[in-house]
């Protein structure tokens, strides 16, 4: 009896180590290079005033989030600024910085002008070697202090060889009452503005390559039609009409578009050049064609096909040739979404009934899962660097928007209110008019 | 001769008679005063049940379509089929609709919560092109009814239960031309 027991004792301990080893191996493998430390000390700041001062935190905290969120730089913690002497950007001790493992040293200065013009300047030290790398300084309205604080955290990425992301921007649907209206904020969900205002169901909307244009669709005119709004002009153009017209997306590369409409009686997906007017019908299938999406050089086109039976996510090239199916398993796939270095394609797949978002990985053919167990999933969009995706889930009980990294880390709730959904990242962003 | 005695005979029995009453009637109680009875005969007169023709007549497009003259059905999980327990729900809006050939009808798809929102656009649109087709054969004409879909934008009610997601499954017929 007892020896028994001891063999289930043994055996036991063996499952659960056994069982460990498989987590050990489901352990994501950090992707590139590892991060750069960085310390940011408070910034100098003359003034005292209540609302000064909130201006001053607002752009320190801003570009803190914005570097700790670029899974390039790695902040320093600020507990470890109290081992060392305090900051004075007069005379840097470079070997203090060094003591608590920093290697880039941030140092800021806030100015408010006599007619309430924010003056930013910040500089940048490399703790090793002691010396200055580069400056700028920001002025600007007091409102734009957010966009202040974006513009020299972009300045950090693009001193590292990065592009632009901090001043990137997301379009979504925003929901509140019965109206579903298009909004776009900034990447860290701040300042929302509203820019379409019909009592109708607006949806699905995305970006133009210039980032100059809104495509959506709009069931103003009593159908689902696709829209074309300018947002600096203000004007909008229709589209597309007649049976349902959706899911465009603007090439990276030409003046064209992608979408899918079943004007012609099925949904089908249709190339349309921009310039000309010209369309061209993609896929000819009996079944659901939907959802296409360009590769980033413009070449190929993912979308969801149910040809065979459910949707499931295909690759074709873009002229409707050369079909091949990329998911293999499960009966539900769709909204796929190309990762801008072309290597990935994220999408949302049904799985027991439960819809998350996956990446596959176009060269290894792997698949990883970039959400867990909380609600549904949907719509996944990159971010320009490709490091991140925005998506939208109801795991709080109504839908909102969620940022994740493209390992599946880090997630954060951006949005809160109402209803916010199908969220679009802009492909890359570009300094606005 | 004879006709004048019988006059006499006559005329003394009254006298008779008469005298008699006179007599009687002083013994008698007093007589109530007659009370007419007031009575109207109970009419057949009901408030008529309306025809089909009738009511089609009376009532607006908004009043038809919130009365359902014309009822929705549902579909299945993912599927876009019409179930068999809901072609006689379509036998009978196409019975209606073919009365009424004045009448068109847009036809609505639905889908529940559960899905992406692009593909339940194409799934809503099977949804309704299926519910059309079936009308159509059931004798309607094609060009009477339009379609759309709304995916899963307009649920019916809201619940993560197999219920909701029932009723939010389905196919509306809305009346837009009479």
């Amino acid at each position: 009896m007892k020896i028994r027991t001891i063999v289930l004792f043994l055996f036991v301990c063996l499952l659960s180590w056994q069982l460990r080893g498989q987590e050990e191996i489901t352990i994501r493998i950090k992707e590139g290079m590892p991060m750069i430390p960085v310390a940011m000390p408070e910034f100098q700041f003359s003034e005292t005033a209540a609302q000064k001062s909130e201006i001053n935190s607002t752009i320190y905290e801003t570009i803190w989030k914005d570097l700790e969120f670029s899974r390039i730089f790695k902040m320093v913690p600020r507990e470890h600024y109290s081992y060392i002497p305090r900051f004075n950007p007069n005379a840097i001790n470079f070997k203090d910085w060094a003591s608590i493992q920093a290697n880039i040293l941030i140092s800021g200065q806030l100015e408010i002008t006599s007619d309430e013009r924010i003056i930013f300047s910040f500089k940048v030290y490399e703790v090793a070697s002691a010396r200055f790398i580069f400056g700028r300084n920001f002025g600007g309205k007091k409102e734009l202090s957010r966009l202040i604080a974006h513009r020299a955290a972009d300045e950090m990425l693009k001193h590292f060889g990065e592009k632009p992301l901090f001043t990137s921007k997301i379009v979504y649907i925003s929901e509140t009452g019965s109206d579903k209206d298009v909004y776009i904020m900034d990447y860290d969900g701040f300042r929302p503005t509203r820019i379409t205002f019909s009592s109708a169901i607006d949806m699905l909307p995305s970006w133009s390559a210039d980032n100059e244009k809104i495509l959506y669709t709009s069931y103003r005119n009593l159908n689902p039609d696709l829209f074309m709004f300018d947002i600096y002009s203000g004007k909008t153009e229709l589209l597309s009409s007649g049976g349902s017209n959706y899911a465009a997306d603007w090439s990276p590369v030409a003046e064209q578009i992608v979408y899918t409409s079943s004007k012609n009686g099925n949904a089908e997906i249709y190339l349309k050049n921009m310039k000309s007017g010209q369309e061209k019908r993609l896929t000819f299938n009996p079944a659901i064609d939907t959802s296409p999406c360009w590769s980033p050089n413009g070449r190929e086109v993912a979308f969801t096909s149910q040809r065979n039976g459910t949707p499931q996510i295909y690759i074709m090239d873009a002229e409707g040739s050369n079909i091949r199916r990329i998911t293999t398993e499960g009966s539900y796939h769709d909204s796929a979404a190309w990762s801008p270095d072309g290597m990935r394609l994220a999408f949302v797949s049904r799985i027991e009934n439960r819809f998350d978002i996956y990446v596959f990985n176009l060269k290894s053919n792997e698949i990883s899962k970039l959400t867990e167990n909380s609600g549904r999933n949907e719509n996944p969009s990159w971010s320009p660097d490709g490091r991140h995706l925005v998506f939208s889930s109801n795991r709080s009980g109504k839908y909102q928007l969620y940022l994740v990294d493209y390992d599946g880390r880090n997630v954060r709730q951006i949005t809160a209110g109402g209803e916010n959904k199908m969220p679009k990242w802009q492909k890359s962003p570009k300094s606005a008019k | 001769m004879k006709k004048c005695l019988l006059i006499l005979v006559v005329l003394s029995l009254i006298l008779m008679f008469n005298a008699c009453g006179k007599k009687a009637a002083k013994v008698a109680p007093v007589q109530e005063p007659v009370v007419e009875k007031v009575e109207e005969p109970t009419t057949l007169v009901e408030k008529p049940v309306l025809s089909e023709e009738e009511i089609f007549q009376q009532k607006s497009l908004e009043e038809l379509n919130k009365d359902q003259i014309l009822k929705r059905i549902n579909f299945d999980f993912d599927k876009y089929t019409v179930r068999e327990d809901m072609k006689a729900i379509l036998q009978a809006n196409a019975n209606w609709l073919l009365k009424f050939a004045s009448v068109e009808v847009l036809v609505e798809g639905h889908c529940d919560e559960r899905g992406t929102i692009e593909y339940n656009i194409a799934l809503g649109e099977k949804r309704a092109e299926a519910a059309k087709n079936y009308l159509v054969s059931l004798g309607m004409k094609a060009a009477k009814i339009k379609i759309i879909s709304y995916g899963k934008n307009k649920p019916l009610v809201q619940g993560e239960n197999e219920d909701s997601y029932f009723q939010n499954r389905r196919a509306e017929f809305v009346i837009t031309k009479k």
